[in-house]
């Protein structure tokens, strides 16, 4: 369905610049959006023009098929559903203290104060700054502006939120903490724009990407589409994505496997395997084309986990009775990834976990499971691109915990599900304190009775 | 960035009481203090005020004092200048300065006491106002006031905007010292004016963000005030209660006494 629309839209600044030109673009319910382009390219405008800040020249915006009019009780309800923080923190934020500024939003939405004041507990614990709330803006790093700003967004729970450069002025944990906010924002359905020029955050985090350059789209697709093609980078004026770009290289020596767009590390890893040949004898009856049960091994002969169930199909038998096979591989004791819904928190569980699980990595998605984690000295091995690292760590044959809550346990499972899917490298993973019992250790149990063969 | 006063009242742990009864007590002091007629009282006041300030509201002491300086320089000379020259009591001290003859006074020095301890006690008393209670806590208590919306809300936006533009005067000064802005005295009169100049045009456009800003989340022309309900507990009640009957029995039991 689409939610935002534009149809031949011009907007012109009044000393002349033009900084949008003959723009058509549709916007998806429920996706995340990333609008890629230089400096100057015309991002913010364009923001200013889907929430109706600034009036198109020309051409039009529709929002659920309507468009937009520019009288004030119309646009307060465009604004109501659509949400924008602005790029520079300092022109948004304007209330002498945080929990007044973000309490600005939903009470000019007409709530009741009761209600404004669930609404602004409920955004800045999410944001996790729940202990700034009495501090004046001055008062805070450029980070924490930030995320006062989307905080005072969020508070008025609007359909779309725009987002003009969220990670710039962010350090990595910081800037991946808001990824994650964003992505569980996305998870409960709101759609999410943002702007930025870095081409690697577009590429792995949006659903579909929009190039801009020099105030017209040049550009459209899925990030995987988009970022494929040089040329069109070229004229964006941006580079390849670091993983694309690697990964590119790697296979122009031959040494990566199948033609992908690795995404994200684990992936990229994931190419680096060359077509798996091996020499074995084979049964007279065998023909080519058949596969093999080749069994488990383990040792130096299993590449990517401790042991491997080992299929392999015939590629060519020579006359003297060996054969050619191609091996496929999977691990029956990769590591496994545990999620834990920091929602329904104990400590003594999570010790046990740790303990039983003989677990080698820990880590924390979302500000309040860190908090959590860090009150009650739970150690945490990373904090950053939580789901790579823990799909590594899974790949070595580790087990690893991710502490998380809310919509982020659900992104997190997907993820790695659909990595496993995608890999074709099996480990468990599964989320405790969700569903009932634990399945998780149950399938160890399993495994290690497997193993003892 | 240098700390000012709101800074300090931000950081004191008193800023988290209740703001009526801090004013209560401010306001107690100042009456009690200008209505003593001996230099007991007020004394007293200053130094239970100043006690709160530094022990309790953890104002650094060396600022303190500081602070207290400035002012008291001020109130010394005046002081100096009622003892010497006025009162027709009962002679102390006589001296000959320059040729001229200075006399001392009992009555002169007991109001020249008198008016010294009740600056001091005043200013004790406003500085535990300052020194704990953030601009930001006071807003409520405007609003209390009943003064006009649009004051408030606008005295709240210049609040956030002082912030905003001293943050900026600072950070172009900055950038007009690292290239050598002031490294003359001509050089540095035309800094100064870009400086101002500068500044008056981001002002200018900060309105019209400010405008844009309050806009995009939906403004109808009121900005609400939450205020923070906090309600007073026992022991603050029964600490000031002590101090006020504390006072007040010094007033009654000093009214007539003399020091001198
Ligand atoms: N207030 C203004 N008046 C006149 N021209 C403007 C104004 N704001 C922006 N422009 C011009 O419009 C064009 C688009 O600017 P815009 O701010 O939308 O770019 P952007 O893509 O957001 O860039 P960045 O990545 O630097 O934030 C630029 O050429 C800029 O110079
Ligand atoms: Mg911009």
């Amino acid at each position: 369905m689409i939610i935002l629309e534009t149809r031949s839209l011009k907007y012109t600044y009044p000393d002349g610049t033009v900084a949008i030109q003959d723009l058509n673009i549709e916007i998806m319910k429920g996706k995340k959006i990333a609008f890629v382009g230089q400096n100057g390219s015309g991002k913010s405008t364009l923001f200013m023009l889907l929430n109706g800040t600034l009036k198109p020249g020309q051409g039009e915006v529709l929002f659920h098929g309507v468009p937009f009019k520019y009288d004030s009780k119309s646009l307060r309800d465009i604004r109501k559903s659509v949400g924008i923080v602005f790029q520079n923190s300092d022109d948004q934020i304007f209330a002498p203290t945080v929990y007044q500024d973000v309490a600005f939003g939903p009470a000019n939405l007409g709530y009741s104060k009761e209600r404004v004041d669930a609404c602004v507990q409920q955004a800045l614990e999410y944001v996790g700054l729940s202990h700034l709330k009495d501090k004046p803006p001055h008062h805070l790093s450029g980070g924490q502006k930030k995320r006062v700003a989307i905080a005072g967004i969020m508070a008025m729970e609007p359909e779309v939120i725009i987002l003009d450069e969220p990670l710039s002025n962010l350090d990595p944990v910081g800037a991946d903490e808001i990824v994650d906010l964003l992505n569980e924002f996305n998870h409960f359905g709101n759609t999410i724009i943002i702007s930025t020029h870095d081409v690697d955050l577009a590429y792995r985090w949006s659903d579909y990407v929009f190039l801009l350059s020099n105030s017209k789209i040049i550009g459209q697709g899925t990030p995987t589409e988009v970022f494929k093609d040089p040329e069109l980078l070229k004229k964006a004026g941006l580079r390849q994505p670091t993983t694309l770009e690697i990964y590119r290289e790697i296979e122009r020596r031959g040494l990566a496997y199948g033609r992908n767009s690795p995404k994200t590390i684990p992936e990229l890893v994931n190419t680096l395997k060359p077509l798996d040949l091996m020499w074995v004898d084979v049964p007279p009856r065998v023909k080519e084309g058949d596969s093999l049960n080749i069994g488990v091994m383990y040792g130096e002969y299993a590449t990517q986990s401790p042991y491997e169930a080992v299929n392999a199909t015939v590629l060519h038998i020579h006359p003297n009775g060996r054969a050619i096979v191609e091996l496929k591989r999977k691990g029956i004791k990769a590591g496994g990834i545990l999620i834990y819904d920091t929602n329904n928190y104990s400590l003594p569980e999570i010790k046990q976990i740790l303990k039983d699980g003989e677990i080698a990595f820990v880590g924390a998605m979302g500000k309040k499971s860190k908090i959590l984690a860090e009150q009650d000295g739970v150690g945490l091995d990373v904090s950053s691109g939580v789901v790579d690292k823990s799909i590594l760590m899974a790949l070595c044959g580790k087990r690893c915990l991710i502490l998380t809550a809310g919509g982020m346990v659900d992104h997190a499972f997907k993820r790695i599900k659909e990595y496993v899917e995608k890999s074709g490298i099996e480990f468990t993973v599964g989320v405790v304190n969700r569903e009932e019992g634990c399945m998780w250790l149950k399938e160890t149990g399993d495994n290690s009775e497997t193993l003892k063969i | 960035m240098t700390n000012i006063l709101d800074d300090y009242a931000l950081m004191s742990p008193l800023r988290h009481r209740n703001n009526w009864l801090k004013l209560a007590i401010v306001l107690f002091g100042l009456l009690a203090g200008i209505s003593s007629t001996s230099p007991v009282t007020p004394l007293f006041i200053a130094f239970c005020m100043g006690f709160t300030t530094v022990a309790l509201g953890r104002a650094p002491l060396k600022l303190y004092l500081k602070l207290l300086l400035a002012p008291l320089g001020f109130a010394v000379t005046g002081v100096l200048i009622i003892a010497l020259f006025s009162g027709s009591g009962q002679e102390l001290l006589s001296f000959k300065l320059m040729g001229y003859s200075v006399l001392l006074r009992k009555d002169g020095l007991e109001l020249a006491l008198l008016v010294l301890s009740r600056s001091l006690s005043g200013m004790c008393c406003l500085y535990f106002l300052v020194l704990t209670t953030p601009m930001i806590e006071l807003f409520a208590v405007l609003k209390a006031t009943r003064l006009p919306e649009s004051f408030i809300e606008l005295s709240m936006l210049i609040y956030r905007y002082i912030f905003v533009f001293l943050g900026m005067a600072i950070s172009i000064r900055y950038a007009q010292t690292v290239r050598l802005g002031y490294s003359s005295f001509s050089r540095s009169l035309r800094s100064l004016g870009m400086l101002g100049s500068t500044l008056f045009i981001r002002s200018w456009e900060q309105g019209d963000k400010l405008f844009l800003a309050m806009n995009s989340r939906c403004y109808d022309g009121k900005m609400t005030l939450f205020e923070v309900h906090r309600p007073v507990r026992v022991p603050e009640l029964l600490l000031t209660s002590a101090y006020f009957l504390l006072t007040l029995a010094l007033l009654y039991l000093t009214k007539n006494a003399s020091i001198v």
